[in-house]
Parts: structure tokens; C-alpha cells; sequence
């Protein structure tokens, strides 16, 4: 039997592979996936080991919690404790080194990192700790002095000897280039800017006098870094993290790779195994049409004697050679898609180091192998289970039906079933507590279950939405419309699934769409309504704070009212997670922000703000039970606790959530207590434009301050945020394109059966260009079928999953312009679709296709 | 002068050794209003003869006129207009498109052609074939005869010049059979509609108003039909050779 399903594969190649192309992609993503993750950890970790290689014992701030998103920043380390490190016995060397963000500005103008990757400032270590190489001049020995990585110096033609600006907290510093240098043998970690400058210049201009980020330490000769370590680490207070070099790299390598393994590879995991169900909906139709077809093959098979077994077994045998063969194909394309996913993410401003592309057995080639055959084989048991159930005697008759099984009647109530458990279940998933994994694990069963409801369900959608959506085609186009209207409905349960397999596809696009809109509705929306500066104003790398300096220039302004620093970071709070506390000064305010209070409170509350008062945001009340009145435990990074008072409650879980405390009191939470937000309102009567041209000039000295108004704001905003949904829709292309083949493997077979029909039309006076279009407009009619199904699950389960995010603020927002363009997507992509199988229909001999049995 | 003219069609498959001579060097004529009967063994080249006379086919060399037109330089897109136009089939396996009713198939040609049906002339035609009742149904829910005057009316529709039939009778019982052959010679007597039938049923051909014989690709007898005996003699007359 073995030897027959391979030549049943042989001699129907291409459907052979259209259908391995269904898996072929989904695996090559899954396959991509751990390419490029792999690739980004090797090189972090090719980083961090060059950074600590000559590095004995390293010296950091203990942090009193884990570093989260969007995190604090741990404080410096006196360096006073540089000196008591050198007298311990047994250390050789100890340097401190400080580590900050800034830029050059060459010409004025502020020299961004590639891709979002950070704008660095490093103090210059010495031997043996500088593991860098120079490549022209030397390091900075004096005062104003800087060296830049190789990458930086080449993108803006920087040469030794060249005067530039260096950003810092004290504004633009004019500085000499004096070196440039590799990191390691590398020009560039992923799109870094590097700018190393003396320990005493980046101490006085970063806000370190008489301070150290870290301290680096080489021991004498004989005595290993962990006794070493263990010396140091007896004799420094408990706040001191004292680890070796290699450990050192080790937690830093295993925090990126936390990160990949937590957020980067299950998300595009996740776009994988959308495209690996797609290819699975397709793989189904193409084996139930092909069982359909091969009736009176397999009955011929029973008749000399063929067990059932035994024609299970062929289709499935032949369903395993798909699986594998696609898989393997998948696998080594995956390289390919690496690749292609490294170029977008540099792309659309995602700098990532990546190392050399290496493929491991586990998981790069087994986990998509397995996937990749095992859903092959279970989306081709059901088929494969019917061809068992072809009666001996349907070889001799024409157009024996299969009996439907006890199992058939039940299928509407099963599959509606199916839908609202899925639905359900997201719904769950989103509001439900529990790990993380979990709950997203729970979303995507949920979401995969409303998908196979749907497409079960929609069997019985097909006829009046195929009567709806043809009806225009066949007023307008005549018999090729009404033509092509039939035919959809003529086969519903293979017009469902061939519209599922697109439906997934566009269903994901619908639902990011939704929920992302809703998202930047949200966030718009609340700074529509609280907000009420004129600029708002922010570094131009990311996380980095305004400069006290600026704000003082901006209050200068004539014609300016008030200009607000708003500083925020992250603390824990009591013994749970941690959450965000807000350093404003209460007095101005309320002139740039409108209070939604809560409980009574009003803006009188801001002027009894003092000391250890905080204002705190609903949501943070009800997750920490706090009434006014109470009290709260926060720790800051540093380790330092502070008990806070609450004595009002305020709603905006979008632009403040936590709590708000007065300046004075936040510095004590934080050792950066510059702002990251500077906003500015004008004084009435003011003339806008000329306003905001004399505060841009007013920032010029702080050319790393981005000062937009807010309109410019909002759209720069919403332009990062479509920038995150246009990688999206790339990802789910793949999925489009799969469903794709799908219609053209399902029409390509259709024509293939409709043969002698074909030959008819044709016979009594169709042109070619009728059938072409009879075959185009089915084709269209079933892609926006599965559209019209697409955007209605991906908005329920965007509107479901928007219900569980309805307490931080998020709205559900639908973005009617996009829904349509998806639409339109679809529609194309049908079109698109039919142009090979109609090209065959239209080529079929007359005279041979009416003969056609 | 007929409808139909034929001139020294020869039909070649194949090349070389291997090739097939199908048709030899066949010449005819239909007259308009006449039925045509096109008999002979398997194999005798009736059916490529039906095919190339219906722009189905090309000839290898001789021409063949439709109501005047030379046929056989036309180019798929002509061929395509003169069947819709001047050509209606009537096939063995009924071919009619199982999504559509009775009365939908019949229009499809005029569909197809974009041409708004005459009313009257559309009624006639169900009436003649005594469809009446079933025009509603679908092919599946229709007998084999019942499908074939479908296909029988879907030609007449158009009003072509000529109708094909190609074994119409070959897959039905012989009452029902006997019940298709009479509709078609109604429909020829009513509407003076030119028919081509190709059969290998004496009792099918002897409706006919002539009778053609095939051997070998060549035309061996062509006679008036009397009856199905006339028939049967000449037949076993032409193998007895």
C-alpha cells in the first residue's frame, strides 16, 4: 500500500504541493522562529561576555526587586567604595566605571541609534577591563575628550580630531573625538551608539560626583574570582551585588534570554501556529475533496480485497509523506524566513544584534518536524476515516453518495458548542488570574476552538451570505456571475472550510486591529481629555529624562505659563508587584491636568500634598484594598522603604496609574529624579505658533529633547503604535498566503471535477473569458466569505478580550476604515487565487473534457 | 447547397506509424429542415465526423461551411460565437449543470449569449418537450428522460442553425428512448429545426429523414430512411462485406 500511495502522490504532484505548501510555510516560520531567537541570545551573550572577559569580580547596586518593564533604574554605588575594593588583599586592580545615555550632536543635530537600540555613554576602563580594540587615536586621557564605536564614527563620517556636542544631564558639552574603537572585533552591537568618555568628565556630567555605576576588579595572580568574590563580598555592605565576571555575564545573557523565552519566541510562536492551523484547514479540504473524488478508486481497491485498514492507510500513508516532506522543506526555509524576519525588525526600528545563524536539532528541527507531520496527520484523519467508509459497489455505480454518519446530525449543536467554549474560554483567559503562560495559553485554545466552531458553523452560513454577496454579481455579469454564485453553494461544507482557512487569517488582523485602535483610542482619548498643555515634550531616546536645565529654560519662555516636569518610576509596593509612582508638583499641576476625582476628592487635595501623602489611581486602590486614610509599604530599587499615606483617590489608568507623590517626596523613591515628561501650557492670549517657536528655540541647547506639540504628539504616537501593527500584519500575511493556496488547491480540484460540466458551457458557446470569470467571481465570492467571517470573530474576540482590560482604561474602538481594507484584502487575494485554476478551466480541450468520466 | 457542407474532411491522430486516419475524405451536405440520422460500428469515425461538423474538432484537411461560413479557419473565440449561435447539443449523459432548475438550464445558453429570452418562444419550447410541470425541479431530482428534454429544449432555445445529438438515446431505457426520439422529430417538424443525430440504434436512425453510413471514414451508404428494418438490412448488408 505504501508503494500505491506514493504514486497516487507522484502522479497528482501539483496537488501534491499545494498542499505541502500549506505546512511548508507554517513550519518555516515556526523553524525562523528559533533561528532568529537563537541568533539574537548567542549575540547578547557574545556581548556580555566580551564586556566581562577581563573582569575578575563585578560590582553593582543590589536592586531591591526585579527590574520589570519599563523599569527603574538601579542607583550608583559610592566611590568611595572603589578605594576600600583595592586595599582588600588579593585584588590587583579595581576601576569604576559609569554607565548613562547620550548622543553627539554633530551640526546641531542629535545623533539617534539605529532601530531603537540605546544611545550609550560609558566611562573608558582600563586594561584589563576595556575589552574594546581601538581602531584609530586613542582613549579619552583628558578632559572633553571621547572615543566612539567604529559603527557611529562610519554612519556620520566622525574622524579624530572632530568637534561635536555630547548630550548631557547639564546640557550639550562641547567635546574633541579623540579615538575610535570596536567593541570586542564587532563595529556595532545591533545599532548602538557607543560613546566612551573619562570616569571624572561622565561623574560630573551624568550626575555621578563622587559616585560609581559599577566597579570592575582583576585579582592577583593565584587567587580565583570566586574566592575572590567571596573575600569582597565579606567585607561590602549587604547592598553591594558582588558576583564574578562570568556570572556577571551569565545573569545579564539570562535576562535578554528571559525575555526572548517569555514575550519574543511565544509571540512569534504564536504567529506560527496561526499559520500552522491555516495550512491544517487547508490540508482537511484538500484530503476530503480528494477522498471525494477518489470514491470509486477506493471502492475498486475494496472490491479485489482491500481491508479498510488498508485504505485508511493509504491516504494516510500518503497524508505522512505530505507531512514530512513539507516539514523538512519548512525547516530549511525557516533560515530563509530568520533572515527575512532580522531585516523587518531593522526595518520598522527594532535594532537587534544578531549573532551567525546556527540550527539546532531541538528545539529548531524537531519541534516544527513534529508539528508539522502531526497536524498534517490529524487534519487527514477525518478525511482518510471516510475513504474506509466507501462501499465496494460505488466502483460500479456513478455517483454513489457516502452514507453520513449517526455523528453528522449532531454536528450544527456540536460545532455552535465549539464556538461559544471558544469565546468563552478567551474570555476566561483575559480575566481570569493565574500565571501569565497560562492565561495566554488559555486565550489561544480558546481563540483556535472559536476559529473550528466557526468554520463548522458557517457550513450553514455559506448559502444566504454566497445568495448576498453574488447577488451584484449576478444582476451585473450575467451568467458567469450567477454561475459563479452557484457553484459556491454548491458544495458548502468545502466552500466553509477553504473561507475558514482565509477567515483565521483575516480574523487575526481584524482583532489586532480592533484592540490596538482601541488601545490608542484609550491613551489619545486621555490625553484629549486631561491633558491641557500646550507641548509635551520627552527625550528623544527612549527612557532617557529631561534635564532639570530644560524645564527652567522652557519656564523662561515668555508667553509660557507653566512648564511641568513629570517624573515617574517603578516601585514595589508592600510585598506584591511592583507599580508605577508619579513625582509631580501639585501646585501647577492642575493647571496642565484635569482631575477625574474619585471619593469625594477635589483639587483641594493637591495642596495638602506634602511629605509622605500620595494620591493614588482607582485600580491601584482596589488591588492594594486602600481606602483614604490608609497606608502603604513602597521600596525603592535602591532598597530604601518609605510608608505612604493615602489621602484621595484620582481615575486615569492610562497616562497615571499608581500613585502621585509631591517631587521632594519622589526623589527620595528614586536616584534619577529628573523628569521624563516636560509640559508646557501657554499663558492666555498667547500666539501659539510664534510660543512654541520660542520654546524650540529656548530646548535648542538640549537637543536630545523631542518638543512636539501635542497634536504632534498624538501622531507620533499613533505612528509607533501602526509601525507595532504593520509588523503584525506582516506576520499574519503568512497566514493569508496560506489560506491562498488553500483556494487555489480547492477551485484547482473543483475545476478538475467539473470537467465535462466545463466542456459543456464551453460546447454550447461559453468563451474563455466567461469561464475565467465564472471561476474568478467564485473564487471572490468564497475570499469574502471568509472575510465577512473573519472580521465578525476577530471584533468578538477583540471586544471579549477589550472587556478584560476594561479597568486600565482600554476602550473597544473599532477601526471601521481598516475592517473595510481587510475586506478588500480578502476580496483581492480571491481574485488573486483564482488566476491559475481559471487559467486551466479556460485552457481544458472541449472536445477532451466532454468526454472526461 | 445545405446547411451543412462538408468537402473532402480528413481526419488524422497521431503521426507517423502510429497515427490514426479517423475520417478519409467525407463530403456532404445537410439541406435545411432535414434530419440527419449518422450511423456506423465504433470505431467508424461517426463521432469525429459530428465533432469537426460542430467546431468542436478541426479537420487535418477539406473544409466544412456552417449556413455558409467556412468553419474551419475560425479561431477558438469565432468557433466559440458560431456554437452559441448557430449550434445547440444534445449529449448522451444530458450534461446539465446540477446547481441550476430545469428552466434555468434551458436558458443558460441565451444566459451565456446575454440575450433577454423571448417569452412566448421560451414556453413554446418547454411545452414542446413536455417539461410543463418540472421546469422547478433540479437534474438530480429529474429521470434520465425528463434530463434529456431538458437538454433537448436547452438546444432548441437558442434557435440554432443546426442541433447535434450525439447517442441521445444511448443511455436511457428503449421506451424512454423511443419517447426522446419522438420529441426530437416533433421539434424538427415544428420548427423545421436542421438535426444531426449520431447513433448506432437502427430503431433511433429510422426517425430520421436520411440515413448516413460510416466504415472505415468513409461515408458507405447514404439513403432515405424508411424503417428500422430498411435500416437493419443495410447495416448487416455493409458488414456482411
Amino acid at each position: 500500500m505504501t508503494r500505491y500511495a506514493l504514486r497516487s502522490m507522484a502522479s497528482h504532484k501539483l496537488r501534491t504541493a499545494l498542499t505541502a505548501i500549506a505546512i511548508v510555510l507554517g513550519t518555516a516560520m515556526m523553524a525562523g522562529t528559533f533561528v532568529i531567537t537563537d541568533q539574537i541570545r548567542n549575540a547578547f551573550s557574545d556581548i556580555f561576555g566580551t564586556s566581562f572577559a577581563g573582569t575578575d569580580v563585578y560590582l553593582s547596586r543590589r536592586p531591591a526587586f526585579g527590574n520589570g518593564t519599563g523599569g527603574a533604574q538601579v542607583g550608583p554605588l559610592p566611590a568611595s567604595l572603589i578605594g576600600r575594593v583595592r586595599a582588600i588583599d588579593g585584588v590587583s586592580k579595581a576601576d569604576g566605571q559609569i554607565q548613562a545615555i547620550g548622543s553627539l550632536v554633530v551640526h546641531g543635530k542629535y545623533l539617534s541609534s539605529q532601530g531603537g537600540a540605546p544611545n550609550l555613554v560609558v566611562s573608558t576602563l582600563p586594561k584589563p577591563f576595556n575589552e574594546n580594540t581601538l581602531v584609530d587615536g586613542h582613549y579619552p586621557n583628558g578632559p572633553n575628550q571621547v572615543a566612539l564605536i567604529q559603527q557611529t564614527a562610519d554612519d556620520h563620517d566622525l574622524k579624530v580630531g572632530q568637534h561635536v556636542g555630547l548630550t548631557t544631564l547639564q546640557g550639550v558639552k562641547p567635546v574633541t573625538i579623540v579615538g575610535v574603537f570596536q567593541f570586542g572585533d564587532v563595529s556595532s552591537i545591533g545599532g548602538s551608539t557607543i560613546i566612551a568618555t573619562t570616569f571624572s568628565d561622565a561623574q560630573r556630567w551624568y550626575d555621578r560626583v563622587g559616585k560609581t555605576s559599577t566597579i570592575s576588579v582583576d585579582g592577583e595572580p593565584g587567587i580565583s574570582p570566586a574566592a575572590l568574590k567571596r573575600r569582597i563580598g565579606a567585607q561590602l555592605p549587604h547592598w553591594v551585588k558582588v558576583q564574578t565576571g562570568t556570572e556577571a555575564a551569565k545573569e545579564q545573557t539570562d535576562e535578554i534570554s528571559g525575555a526572548i523565552n517569555s514575550f519574543f519566541t511565544p509571540a512569534l510562536l504564536a504567529f506560527a501556529g496561526a499559520a500552522v492551523l491555516v495550512g491544517a484547514f487547508v490540508i482537511f479540504n484538500t484530503f476530503s475533496i480528494t477522498v471525494a473524488q477518489r470514491m470509486r478508486e477506493f471502492a475498486m481497491l475494496r472490491t479485489i480485497g482491500a481491508m479498510r485498514r488498508q485504505v485508511l492507510s493509504t491516504v494516510l500513508g500518503e497524508a505522512l509523506m505530505v507531512g514530512v516532506m513539507a516539514s523538512v522543506i519548512g525547516i530549511l526555509a525557516g533560515v530563509g524566513f530568520a533572515k527575512l524576519l532580522g531585516a523587518l525588525f531593522k526595518a520598522i526600528g527594532f535594532g537587534l544584534p544578531l549573532a551567525g545563524i546556527s540550527v539546532h536539532a531541538w528545539p529548531g528541527v524537531i519541534v516544527p518536524l513534529a508539528v508539522g507531520v502531526l497536524v498534517t496527520l490529524a487534519a487527514s484523519f477525518a478525511p482518510a476515516r471516510r475513504a474506509t467508509r466507501v462501499p465496494p459497489i460505488a466502483a460500479l455505480r456513478e455517483g454513489a453518495v457516502l452514507p453520513r454518519t449517526w455523528l453528522s446530525r449532531f454536528t450544527p449543536y456540536i460545532a455552535g458548542l465549539a464556538l461559544l467554549a471558544g469565546i468563552l474560554l478567551v474570555f476566561q483567559g483575559v480575566t481570569g488570574s493565574g500565571p501569565t503562560t497560562q492565561r495566554l495559553l488559555t486565550i489561544a485554545g480558546g481563540a483556535i476552538l472559536s476559529f473550528i466552531g466557526l468554520a463548522m458553523v458557517s457550513r450553514y452560513l455559506i448559502r444566504p451570505l454566497a445568495r448576498a454577496i453574488g447577488w451584484p454579481l449576478s444582476i451585473g455579469r450575467g451568467a458567469s456571475g450567477r454561475l459563479a454564485r452557484e457553484n459556491t453553494t454548491r458544495n458548502t461544507g468545502r466552500t466553509a472550510v477553504t473561507a475558514a482557512a482565509l477567515m483565521i487569517g483575516i480574523g487575526l488582523v481584524v482583532f489586532f486591529s480592533v484592540l490596538i485602535n482601541g488601545f490608542k483610542q484609550s491613551f489619545i482619548g486621555s490625553i484629549d481629555e486631561s491633558i491641557t498643555s500646550n507641548l509635551i515634550i520627552q527625550s528623544h531616546s527612549q527612557g532617557n529624562p529631561v534635564p532639570e536645565d530644560a524645564v527652567r529654560a522652557a519656564q523662561g519662555v515668555p508667553g509660557v505659563d507653566t512648564a511641568l516636569g513629570v517624573a515617574f518610576t517603578q516601585v514595589k509596593i508592600g510585598h506584591g508587584g511592583t507599580d508605577a509612582a508619579n513625582g509631580i508638583d501639585p501646585a501647577t499641576l492642575p493647571r496642565l491636568y484635569k482631575f477625574q476625582w474619585q471619593k469625594g476628592g477635589s483639587d483641594a487635595l493637591l495642596g495638602r500634598l506634602h511629605g509622605d501623602d500620595a494620591l493614588v489611581e482607582e485600580q491601584f486602590a482596589k488591588s492594594h484594598h486602600l481606602a483614604p486614610g490608609d497606608t502603604f509599604q513602597v521600596t525603592s530599587i535602591d532598597g530604601r522603604h518609605v510608608t505612604m499615606h493615602e489621602i484621595g483617590q484620582y481615575k486615569d489608568p492610562v497616562l497615571f496609574s499608581g500613585f502621585m507623590v509631591s517631587r521632594g517626596t519622589y526623589s527620595e523613591l528614586t536616584t534619577d529624579h529628573n523628569p521624563q515628561v516636560l509640559l508646557v501650557r501657554y499663558a492666555s492670549g498667547t500666539d501659539e505658533n510664534a510660543t512654541t517657536r520660542a520654546v524650540r528655540q529656548a530646548l535648542k541647547p538640549f537637543p536630545d529633547v523631542n518638543v512636539q506639540t501635542n497634536s504632534e504628539f498624538k501622531d507620533s504616537f499613533s505612528k509607533q503604535i501602526n509601525q507595532l501593527l504593520y509588523l503584525l500584519y506582516i506576520l499574519l500575511a503568512m497566514s493569508v498566503v496560506i489560506s491562498l493556496f488553500g483556494i487555489v488547491n480547492t477551485l484547482a480540484l473543483s475545476v478538475f471535477e467539473r470537467t465535462r460540466e466545463i466542456g459543456m458551457l464551453r460546447a454550447i458557446g461559453t468563451t474563455r473569458f466567461q469561464l475565467r470569470q465564472t471561476i474568478l467571481y467564485e473564487s471572490v465570492i468564497t475570499a469574502i466569505i471568509g472575510g465577512i467571517l473573519g472580521i465578525v470573530i476577530g471584533v468578538v474576540l477583540a471586544w471579549v478580550v477589550s472587556l478584560g482590560f476594561r479597568s486600565s482604561g482600554i476602550v473597544f474602538a473599532i477601526p471601521y476604515g481598516q475592517v473595510i481594507v481587510s475586506l478588500i484584502v480578502a476580496a483581492i487575494a480571491g481574485a488573486v487565487a483564482a488566476a491559475f485554476p481559471a487559467r486551466r478551466a479556460a485552457r481544458l480541450n472541449v472536445l477532451e473534457a466532454l468526454q472526461y468520466e | 447547397m445545405g446547411v451543412i457542407e462538408a468537402r473532402d474532411v480528413t481526419r488524422r491522430y497521431g503521426e507517423g506509424g502510429a497515427a490514426v486516419d479517423a475520417l478519409r475524405g467525407i463530403s456532404l451536405d445537410v439541406a435545411a429542415g432535414q434530419f440527419a440520422a449518422v450511423m456506423g460500428p465504433s470505431g467508424s469515425g461517426k463521432s469525429t465526423l459530428m465533432h469537426i461538423l460542430a467546431g468542436l474538432d478541426r479537420p487535418t484537411s477539406g473544409t466544412v461551411a456552417i449556413d455558409g461560413t467556412e468553419i474551419t479557419g475560425l479561431n477558438d473565440k469565432q468557433l466559440t460565437l458560431l456554437r452559441r449561435h448557430n449550434i445547440g447539443f444534445v449529449f448522451q449523459f444530458f450534461n446539465l449543470l446540477p446547481t441550476l432548475t430545469a428552466e434555468e438550464n434551458i436558458l443558460l445558453p441565451l444566459q451565456i449569449a446575454g440575450s433577454k429570452p423571448e417569452h412566448e418562444w421560451v414556453e413554446s419550447v418547454i411545452e414542446r418537450v413536455g417539461l410543463g410541470d418540472r421546469r422547478r425541479h433540479r437534474p438530480a431530482e429529474l429521470s434520465g428522460g425528463q434530463q434529456q428534454r431538458v437538454a433537448i429544449a436547452r438546444a432548441l432555445v437558442s434557435r440554432p442553425t443546426v442541433i447535434f445529438a450525439d447517442e441521445p438515446t444511448g443511455n436511457l431505457d428503449s421506451a424512454t428512448g423511443a419517447e426522446i426520439l419522438a420529441v426530437l422529430r416533433e421539434a424538427v417538424d415544428t420548427y423545421q429545426q436542421t438535426t444531426v443525430m449520431v447513433t448506432h440504434d437502427a430503431g433511433a436512425a429510422a426517425i430520421a429523414d436520411r440515413a448516413l453510413f460510416l466504415a472505415d471514414g468513409l461515408i458507405v451508404r447514404d439513403a432515405p430512411c424508411k424503417d428500422a428494418g430498411d435500416i437493419m438490412a443495410i447495416l448487416a448488408d455493409l458488414s456482411a462485406r
